[in-house]
């Protein structure tokens, strides 16, 4: 088994698929894993790829003409799944998609289709679920800042959103997992700016006596129960709890 | 009544917006538009809902009343004339800028303007318009907005507000002209549905001159709603659904809410419900309101007159389908698309990918739970490649008791905690991971 070691992301990704086909080895022993994350086996060696943009992009091209749009959108969503296995779930839905063309999307019976739109549900999923429970804050300063911590390396997806619905106003988003926020200037384009450090990540801490709205939205928030419909369980479901952490309305 | 006028803006939005929440619709779906410069905001055509509060309802609007003042005096309405509570109002300004922070730092997605009747309808109707023109003209406010119009407005400012808003309601409250005699004198079945009417021939005319003009300007594009309370009045089942049907039908109406009746007042005239609201009742309207919108059900289908109420131990799905059997098992290869989505356990979503996938294979039960079919509800009702899941006696006893099994479970918790899930469009998706039972074990070892 060789097992070929990618850089995170699609990029890196593709260029691992390249790199299989390059080899003209039989699929089956071969399998891609991320650099940053796996862990080493008996029996097998490995082969470290570098990111070459041009590799990629063949492997971009050939999905998207061979296969569909519709397959490359949810091959670049799937590829920030928080799974240590979606390199090689990836690579197997391209071997799948490379012998059967256009109609591999609607292959959903097959694992190699169903795993990547899995993923990709998954991924859509909690990126609305940001788009509806981030929360911005306003600084002194007029400068809008908001915290997320998602499970899956949404922050692009959810900050192309803030981009469209806030173009005027200058807005920071942070994903204090990953150490990487979104940053947008009112005139200015959208920066995603990775490795914030310490000092950088003490801008989003939030100031509640700063910013007067806080305070209304919580009474909002309370007023707008009806007290004989309690139900905290069908809340749950709609609203999970590890999102709360990051909302005004849960914060003491 | 006391009016106070030294209310600070906090005090008036906790007046005005508990004066608010018995009304359910706050949904912010049915337009798309993108953002634009200078202007804030932007649509989204499926809704986005901000929070739910602890009663599990989504909070996706800034829902107030411009006023709580009102001259009607509706018998279970908080805000009856006749009912004393401190009477504020905000002024247009507040409720612009109001609406417009809390979009700014994400909390919501529009506002939901309704209003009590201050002086009359027309002066009202006035007051509400002049507040979206500001929000709409002055803040540049591209979100999505919800307005009550209010009975009996002048039609020339009806029209005005539905070229400024995405969406215009104008509540029912009840089913019938009698019930409505009863329970709201200073209304009538003619005031309400008149401009119900005029917007929906508004909506239509605008289509047609869209398809001329793309550029002309859109009369409420994501449609008109309303509201029914259940179980403040005699009316049953049958009754209620029978009305919802001939509001899409010859109304137009994209949304029927209904609304279980909580007697926050009270009166002689209205019933005092023992076990709390009729949530459960509410929650079957919700399921069959599902069953003729997305799944081609009639009401006659699934209620009739000598059968008037709904199953409280089945959903009206599965109460359908054991009354015809004539009608199943279903083969999944084969069956066309509306037979497939009249099976229970079988949803908008599986169906569809039922349909997409056998094009390309032969499908197995371990497939279809894959798609997001509740296999204990289908094994019933459906063979692959001409087998059953497990042997079954195709008789309406048997199934209905193993059904009821099921199922009484989902009611008995309605009973005791009343912990029923929101219906959502697409609520059999499994093929995503539910977050439900990881975060429940979190909870339990402290993880969070």
């Amino acid at each position: 088994m060789t097992v070929y070691l990618c850089e995170n992301g699609l990029e890196g990704i593709f260029c691992g698929v390249y790199e299989v086909y390059a080899d003209r080895q039989p699929l089956s022993e071969c399998r891609l894993s991320l650099r940053e994350e796996y862990e080493p086996e008996l029996f097998c060696s490995y082969k470290e790829i570098p990111l070459d943009p041009a590799k990629a992009e063949k492997v971009a091209k050939k999905v998207r003409n061979h296969m569909s749009m519709e397959a490359y959108r949810a091959l670049s969503r799937a590829a920030l799944h928080k799974s240590p296995a979606r390199a090689d779930r990836i690579f197997r839905f391209i071997a799948l998609g490379l012998s059967a063309g256009r109609q591999v999307m609607q292959m959903l019976k097959e694992p190699a289709v169903y795993e990547i739109l899995r993923m990709d549900q998954y991924v859509k999923n909690e990126a609305h679920f940001l788009v509806e429970f981030s929360r911005f804050w306003r600084q002194p300063s007029g400068l809008y800042c908001g915290t997320i911590g998602p499970e899956n390396d949404v922050l692009e997806l959810v900050a192309a959103h803030f981009a469209d619905r806030f173009p005027d106003m200058d807005w920071a988003l942070y994903d204090e997992l990953r150490k990487k926020a979104a940053l947008h200037a009112s005139m200015g384009a959208l920066v995603i700016r990775t490795k914030i450090t310490e000092e950088e990540s003490r801008l989003f801490d939030k100031n509640i006596s700063a910013d007067c709205y806080i305070k209304l939205w919580k009474t909002f928030f309370h007023t707008i129960a009806i007290e004989e419909r309690k139900n905290p369980r069908c809340q749950r479901n709609m609203l999970p709890l590890r999102y709360r952490k990051y909302m005004t309305e849960f914060q003491p | 009544m006391v009016f106070d006028e030294g209310l600070t803006i906090e005090e008036k939005l906790k007046i005005l917006s508990a004066a608010a929440k018995y009304d359910v619709a706050c949904t912010s779906s049915g337009v798309e538009r993108k953002g634009k410069r200078g202007y804030v905001g932007n649509a989204d055509a499926g809704g986005i809902c901000h929070s739910f509060s602890s009663d599990g309802r989504c909070i996706s609007l800034l829902k107030v009343l411009f006023t709580n003042q009102c001259i009607h005096d509706c018998k279970y309405c908080i805000n009856r004339c006749s009912n004393d509570v401190v009477r504020t109002a905000f002024t247009p300004d507040e409720v612009c800028t109001l609406t417009m922070e809390f979009y700014r730092r994400n909390y919501i997605e529009g506002l939901f303007l309704s209003s009590g009747i201050l002086y009359n309808a027309d002066y009202t109707m006035e007051l509400l318009y002049q507040t979206i023109w500001k929000l709409r003209n002055e803040h540049r406010f591209r979100g999505y907005i919800h307005v009550k119009a209010i009975p009996g407005a002048d039609p020339a400012l009806i029209e005005k507000m539905g070229f400024l808003t995405d969406r215009m309601s104008i509540n029912l409250e009840l089913p019938t002209a009698d019930s409505l005699k009863k329970l709201c004198p200073g209304k009538s079945r003619e005031k309400i549905l008149r401009p119900m009417r005029q917007i929906q021939t508004g909506i239509s005319e605008n289509r047609n001159e869209l398809t001329l003009y793309r550029s002309a300007p859109r009369f409420v594009p994501a449609g008109q709603s309303t509201q029914m309370i259940v179980g403040a009045t005699p009316e049953n089942d049958f009754q209620m659904l029978c009305v919802a049907e001939a509001l899409y039908q010859r109304f137009g109406l994209k949304r029927v809410f209904y609304s279980a009746f909580v007697p926050v007042v009270p009166d002689k005239s209205l019933p005092a419900p023992a076990g709390g609201p009729p949530l459960l009742r509410e929650h079957r309207l919700y399921q069959a309101d599902w069953l003729l919108r997305f799944y081609g059900f009639e009401a006659g289908e699934l209620l009739t007159e000598e059968r008037p109420n709904f199953n409280v131990l089945l959903d009206p799905k599965c109460d359908w389908a054991v009354r015809h059997l004539e009608r199943f098992p279903v083969e999944v290869m084969t069956a066309d698309y509306p037979s497939l989505l009249r099976v229970p356990g079988l949803g908008v979503r599986s169906a569809k990918r039922i349909v997409m996938a056998r094009r390309t294979g032969r499908l197995e039960f371990t497939d279809l739970k894959k798609f997001g079919v509740v296999l204990k509800r289908a094994a019933y009702f459906l063979t692959c490649q001409g087998k059953m899941m497990t042997p079954v006696r195709l008789e309406e006893n048997y199934i209905t008791s193993q059904l009821i099994g099921e199922e009484r479970k989902k009611t008995c918790e309605f009973e005791n905690a009343s912990s029923f899930r929101q219906l959502s469009l697409f609520d059999d998706m499994h093929l995503e991971a539910p977050p439900a039972p990881q975060d429940a074990k979190k909870a339990l070892f402290g993880e969070l």
